[in-house]
């Protein structure tokens, strides 16, 4: 069924100063459906969502939302323009350039205030807001006073509070103490039954099995592989090839030298390997028991 | 050579108080006092006009009078005089003071007393010039700190908006000031960092290189953060007008207040 | 060099308020105009980073310190327009928020530093770095010079500002109301210290930051004009405007300060004069003699540039304060005509974006 898809990307590619850095690439994306989009740092994730919200346009092939466009053509029409917004938000990952505004109240009317609400909706909205994701106390705090976890859900909430349909987060839990990475996740978990798309970025392979149901891979701004987390999260090969995992190896006080990676627990036994002690190791880790 | 890595000590601590300042003047405006209570945009414009009374006083005596209210208002709005010492009255009479001094003896006129080891004459018109210079620079300086100290800084933004300033200017204001802060804590980490690898204390050149090229990395942050922050207001439906919500209400005691200072103010202009 | 409340008269604040208000609303309008999106927090970017430069004291040669401004890379970088209102900005907050420079003069602060200075280095650091490369060593130097020109030019009008207080507002007795020192004082005395160190410092900051972005981002260095055809109606005009509002302000000042200004020490000698006088002087007398103070203030005036004084004005002292003026006005003009032939013809587009 066409009418539940709501991303549709045809070959699509973004260019940044002349250098190709996304694509081509096709993907679709369909209603209700909950994505993560992984892979290492400098392959593309950030620029696929910024796409997908409409920041940046394609350099070419198709890249329609919602049946419409996204070009920049179509996107100067004010009407389009609001009523896109108005159905996907995006979380940057990095607060400090979400929260632009002076306080936290600010923060989150401004979403509503550029789309044109009215005065008393936009006060009531802004304190359901606030005491949906518990920050009431935050009112009238400013940015730079707000801790790492506090900021994150400041953000969150200046996004939410325009309802979206559609929630893009950019790598929501990094620089997280467990704590507050826990709540995030705790909090999209809640959204499941609510029937809002979720497509979120990230490169924490611990995260993916429990935020979405189906797993995009891209590495270098190629689409490797998709599938469902199970089916991604087992292939080694995949894993290591874009970067999410790594080999490394390390050397025992006995002599023994191996090599293992990160996902699976490590353990001692030693497995024969052909690897001979003339052959240079890089001695950065140590082995975690 | 203290003086040398002393510099760069200093300017961490310069910053940090500037920071420390403004997180003070965030607690003042949270306290229940007189003018805490009363609305923004009263306040602002009340305050204006006492300014204005207090630029165009010709005698010292309304002059010190405005003063004492001055002081008078800081009480009621639970603002410890110690502060404003430290923060206005000391800096400005410092400043002025400085600047005042030579006049007692350049400003010709009627000689008072003459200053025995340098034959020059302290005039009764330095005397006066000087105690208006001294006087306006106090009270002025001392009525924007009420405002300031007693309002979070967002609402006097708000407040400049509903007196007519561009709304592209007050969002600028929001956002600049928002940002210094940003910029200040990116500028304390570096010289933390650097602080903590200096050994030597380095010399005057050395000094200017290591400030410039924080300055350069500065700049690059600001208009790197400039484009994000851009691409974040688009995303939340930014085109270029900028919007502003308040939640201001006016109320008989504002009315009456903004009516007084308005009194003062003419009361002052008029009296020669 | 920012200018504390209390140093000058409500009718200077007022005036310096009037030039300025025109500059900040073409400004604003122009900004609008043009990148009324993206804009906005560049902007306010800069503007922060204008004031954490204030902050910045630097150690200079000779021993002591200085801070910079930063009216000349923010001309630069962002076009004067936008330093315009990114400077004042800036000034805005330091003065509200830190009682730095006065709220009455903050009128007159933003039209020496944000909107003087920034068009006299702007104009300088294009008549300097002419067609060079972006990443040119000589951009390095044009942006040192333009800077120093700058914030002199800033302190110049300041001490301008300063030093006729004291012959257009006193009280009967002589006592000046605002800043006491007349020009022959504060010209100079402004003048020491931005010759030195505070213009090495702003030299340094500015040239040190184009170094910087010689390297990291040169494409910056052409100054962010958008459009070509936007670009093509450069601020020339405006420097014209700016050149013939000198020369004429003077007149403004006449008028403000009419009633105060005009006499010389002989004035209170001659009978019509001193009709005059009592009439603007709500029909009190004026002394028989001209006060001491006065006929000596007058005195200082009388050497330099006599001749300068036209033949309507009855005091030398005002002579001069016009011919400053207009000195500056006429220098302007020449620079401007200068540019112009000098400049070679004008392409359509800047290929530095």
């Amino acid at each position: 069924m066409t009418n539940d898809l709501i991303f549709d990307l045809q070959e699509v590619s973004c260019a940044h100063q002349g250098a190709l850095v996304l694509g081509p690439l096709s993907l679709q994306i369909r209603a209700g459906s909950r994505v993560a989009i992984l892979g290492a740092n400098g392959s593309g994730k950030t620029t696929l969502l910024r796409l997908l919200d409409a920041l940046h346009y394609p350099h070419s092939g198709v890249a329609s939302a919602f049946g419409q466009r996204i070009d920049e053509a179509n996107f100067a029409d004010d009407e389009v323009n609001f009523a896109f917004r108005r159905r996907v938000g995006l979380v940057f990952q990095n607060p400090d350039v979400q929260l632009f505004n002076p306080t936290v109240f600010d923060e989150l009317a401004f979403g509503p205030l550029q789309l044109g609400w009215p005065r008393e909706r936009i006060l009531t909205a802004v304190e359901e807001s606030l005491a949906r994701l518990r920050i009431t106390h935050l009112r009238q705090r400013a940015p730079h006073r707000l801790s790492g976890g506090e900021k994150k859900r400041v953000a969150l909430a200046s996004v939410l509070i325009m309802e979206p349909e559609v929630l893009l987060l950019d790598e929501p839990t990094a620089a997280l103490d467990p704590e507050s990475q826990g709540e995030i996740l705790r909090f999209l978990a809640e959204g499941q039954g609510s029937g809002r798309t979720i497509v979120t970025t990230t490169h924490d392979l611990h995260l993916v099995e429990g935020i979405a149901e189906h797993v995009i891979v891209l590495g270098a701004g190629k689409l490797v592989a998709q599938g469902t987390p199970a089916e991604i999260l087992g292939n080694e090969a995949l894993l290591r090839a874009t970067h999410l995992i790594h080999s490394h190896w390390h050397r025992h006080a006995d002599g023994e030298v191996h090599e293992h990676d990160h996902l699976h627990a490590h353990s001692h036994a030693h497995v024969a390997s052909s690897i001979t002690l003339a052959t240079p190791y890089r001695p950065l880790q140590r082995s975690r028991p | 050579m203290k003086p040398r890595h002393g510099l760069l000590a200093g300017l961490a601590r310069h910053f940090v108080e500037e920071l420390a300042d403004s997180l003070e003047a965030e607690q003042l405006a949270a306290r229940a006092g007189f003018l805490q209570a009363l609305d923004p945009r009263a306040k602002l414009l009340a305050i204006i006009l006492l300014i204005v009374g207090a630029s165009t006083a010709r005698l010292l005596l309304p002059l010190a009078g405005l003063f004492v209210l001055a002081v008078v208002l800081s009480l009621l709005s639970q603002i410890p005089l110690a502060s404003l010492v430290r923060r206005v009255w000391l800096v400005v009479a410092l400043f002025t003071g400085l600047i005042a001094l030579p006049a007692l003896v350049l400003v010709p006129g009627e000689v008072i007393v003459t200053l025995p080891w340098c034959g020059l004459g302290v005039s009764r018109q330095g005397l006066r010039s000087a105690a208006f210079l001294i006087g306006r620079g106090e009270t002025c300086v001392t009525l924007v700190s009420l405002l300031v100290m007693t309002t979070p800084w967002q609402q006097v933004l708000k407040a400049m908006r509903s007196l007519g300033v561009p709304v592209v200017v007050v969002a600028m204001l929001g956002m600049t000031q928002r940002y210094i802060f940003l910029l200040v804590q990116l500028a304390l980490q570096m010289f933390e960092a650097r602080r903590s690898r200096v050994i030597i204390a380095p010399d005057a050149a050395a000094t200017r290189r290591m400030a410039l090229a924080m300055l350069g990395v500065l700049l690059g942050k600001s208009l790197q953060l400039a484009s994000e922050v851009h691409q974040a207001m688009l995303a939340r439906g930014y085109r270029g007008e900028v919007c502003l919500l308040d939640e201001f209400q006016m109320c008989w005691c504002d009315w009456l207040v903004l009516l007084l200072a308005l009194a003062v103010c003419v009361v002052m202009v008029l009296l020669k | 060099m920012h200018i504390p409340d209390g140093y000058l008269s409500p009718t200077s604040c007022a005036i310096a308020y009037g030039v300025a208000l025109p500059f900040w609303l073409i400004a604003c309008r122009r900004l609008k105009r043009r990148l009324h999106t993206r804009l906005l927090p560049h902007l306010a970017l800069f503007s922060a980073f204008c004031f954490v430069l204030m902050m910045f004291n630097l150690p200079l040669p000779g021993g002591t310190t200085g801070h910079a401004v930063g009216m000349a890379i923010a001309a630069i970088v962002l076009g004067p327009w936008a330093a315009v209102l990114a400077v004042s900005v800036a000034l805005l907050i330091q003065a509200v928020f830190f009682g730095d420079g006065g709220i009455t003069t903050l009128g007159a602060n933003c039209l020496n530093m944000a909107i003087v200075g920034s068009f006299v280095a702007y104009g300088s650091y294009r008549l300097l770095a002419g067609r060079s490369a972006p990443d040119a060593l000589r951009r390095v130097f044009a942006a040192g010079i333009a800077g120093y020109l700058g914030i002199n030019a800033s302190a110049l009008l300041a001490a301008i500002e300063f030093g006729i207080q004291p012959l257009f507002f006193h009280d009967a007795t002589g006592t000046p109301l605002y800043a006491p020192y007349p020009l022959s004082v504060a010209v100079p005395a402004m003048m020491i210290g931005h010759l030195g160190p505070a213009g090495i410092a702003e030299l340094v900051v500015s040239a040190g930051l184009v170094a910087y972005l010689r390297r990291s981002s040169p494409e910056l260095l052409g100054g962010m004009h958008p459009e070509p055809a936007v670009a093509r109606k450069t601020p020339r005009g405006l420097w014209y405007a700016l050149a013939v509002l000198m020369i004429a302000s003077p007149l403004g000042l006449v008028a403000a300060g009419t009633a105060w200004g005009e006499w010389g020490a002989d004035a209170f000698q001659d009978a019509a004069a001193r009709q005059a006088i009592r009439h603007a002087s709500a029909n009190i007398a004026p002394p028989s003699q001209a006060p001491a103070g006065l006929a000596r203030l007058a005195e200082f005036w009388t050497a330099p540039l006599p001749d300068y004084a036209p033949a309507f004005m009855h005091s030398e002292t005002f002579g001069y304060v016009l011919s400053a003026f207009v000195g500056v006005g006429i220098i302007l003009l020449a620079y401007l005509l200068i540019s112009r032939f000098v400049g070679g013809p004008r392409r359509a587009l800047d290929p530095y974006r």
